[in-house]
């Protein structure tokens, strides 16, 4: 009788040590939790930073196979870009002088200012339930957490968590992030959320309350961009493009589809825009 | 506690591994979900207490980098291991057929249980289960060929370690 007792407990011994694991943790505070979290997740930044150094070598030595007449033919090309680049940036300070005189006159309120920071991307996390990527530059540069996050296509997303020398970014394609847009042409604003992410599809999103005298169509796409509503993003930049709209079942507004970039999904390096006020 | 120890180390291996995979098929939308390797070795061959160990630690590993509240990895992780390490005498758990064919079941329910669980708190809709079932399959396929190879490291790093239960016993 007692040698079945034993065999008995020592089968449930397992789910016995598992409701205790489960019970400690549910009674452990939220700031032990906090910590644990952080700590994990600074463990694994040296294996992320060596993964991307490895890749940034891997790249520079494919450069190095490169010929000399392909440099001086990429040097020649650069040059080039370097020159109309100068003329566009004499020109927007030019713009800049000229919008800052108008907003003195009228007594603006001054745009909000940025600071740019670059950074490169170590990994990318495109899973049907989330999207993100992991920069390689936290709180070290002082990345704040909300911090928009662009390229040269437009919107990125947005910092979703700082850590010591990493960020995380949520991507405009992950179905937890929400924005507020305007059609390019419009001041009326209207809601982007990211959505599904078919294999080898492009990225996408949909937009709700879209007035009814909006119309697009794969044919004739219109453009969305950040409305500047709700102070992360500056308003302008590029989300993707409206393909498709229809009424909503309400008949109040329309809903619609949002092709986004296909870069999105293999971005190397990215900016944030880091709000000089907010520092 | 040195087994648990050791095997966590391949487990941040693994970790490691898998994120470089989902970087570089990031461009083609496939995302690969590999949490039945996190728990089958510890859970067939290992102690309860350092196998279980194990797992837990590469569960929290999981919750670090994922957007879910944390612990979930952990306690899922934990579950799966109680229930495999309670069946495994009823298995030819030496057998390499047998921990792939465990590491797959284990990978699908984990999988699923994940799914069930972010569709729950809004995030997801019928027109996302495409998706998941394409990564699922593909997530299936990399662990059946990865699997042996990963097991064999397990096994070599606790010889290497000293800390073979098999080899002590």
């Amino acid at each position: 009788m007692r040698i079945g007792r034993s065999q008995r407990f020592d089968q449930a011994r397992p789910f016995v040590v598992l409701g205790i694991a489960i019970a400690v943790w549910l009674a452990a505070p939220i700031a032990f939790k906090s910590l644990a979290r952080a700590s994990f997740f600074e463990m694994t930044a040296p294996m992320t930073f060596a993964a991307s150094h490895a890749e940034d070598l891997q790249r520079f030595w494919s450069l190095r196979l490169h010929s000399k007449d392909e440099l001086i033919e990429a040097g020649r090309d650069q040059a080039r870009l370097n020159a109309k680049y100068a003329t566009a940036v004499q020109q927007n300070d030019e713009l800049h002088r000229e919008v800052e005189r108008l907003q003195g006159l009228l007594k603006m309120p001054a745009d909000e200012r940025f600071r740019f920071e670059h950074a490169q991307v170590a990994e990318r996390d495109f899973s049907g339930w989330w999207q993100r990527m992991t920069i390689r530059k936290g709180a070290d540069y002082g990345i704040p957490v909300g911090a928009p996050v662009v390229y040269s296509g437009g919107v990125v997303g947005r910092v979703a968590e700082v850590h010591a020398f990493t960020s995380v970014v949520q991507l405009t394609s992950d179905p937890g992030l929400r924005i507020a847009a305007v059609v390019d042409g419009d001041t009326r604003p209207i809601s982007y959320q990211g959505a599904e992410n078919q294999v080898f599809g492009a990225p996408k999103g949909t937009i709700e309350f879209v007035p009814l005298d909006v119309y697009a169509s794969a044919s004739a796409p219109k453009r969305l961009a950040t409305s500047g509503l709700g102070g992360v993003y500056p308003p302008g930049l590029t989300i993707g493009e409206i393909n498709h709209v229809e009424s909503s079942a309400d008949g109040l507004f329309k809903t619609g589809e949002v092709v986004l970039d296909p870069r999105l999904a293999e971005l190397t390096e990215v900016t944030v825009l880091v709000s000089l006020e907010a520092q | 506690m040195r087994g648990a120890a050791v095997l966590f180390v391949t487990l941040y291996l693994l970790r490691a591994l898998v994120a470089e995979l989902n970087t570089a098929l990031s461009g083609f939308h496939l995302w690969v979900f590999a949490g039945g390797l996190f728990v089958t070795y510890a859970a067939l061959a290992m102690p309860f207490r350092s196998g279980f160990a194990a797992s837990v630690l590469g569960g929290f590993l999981c919750d670090a980098m994922t957007p879910v509240a944390f612990g979930t990895h952990a306690l899922l992780f934990g579950i799966a291991h109680v229930v495999v390490f309670n069946v495994r005498e009823r298995l030819q758990r030496e057998e390499t057929g047998v921990r792939v064919i465990v590491a797959l079941l284990v990978n699908l329910g984990l999988y699923l249980i994940i799914s069930f669980t972010r569709i729950r708190h809004g995030y997801g809709n019928p027109a996302t289960w495409p998706r998941m079932a394409a990564d699922l399959t593909w997530s299936e396929a990399v662990i059946a060929v990865v699997a042996p190879w990963f097991f064999a490291l397990q096994l070599r790093m606790l010889e290497m370690a000293r800390a073979n239960p098999q080899r002590s016993a």
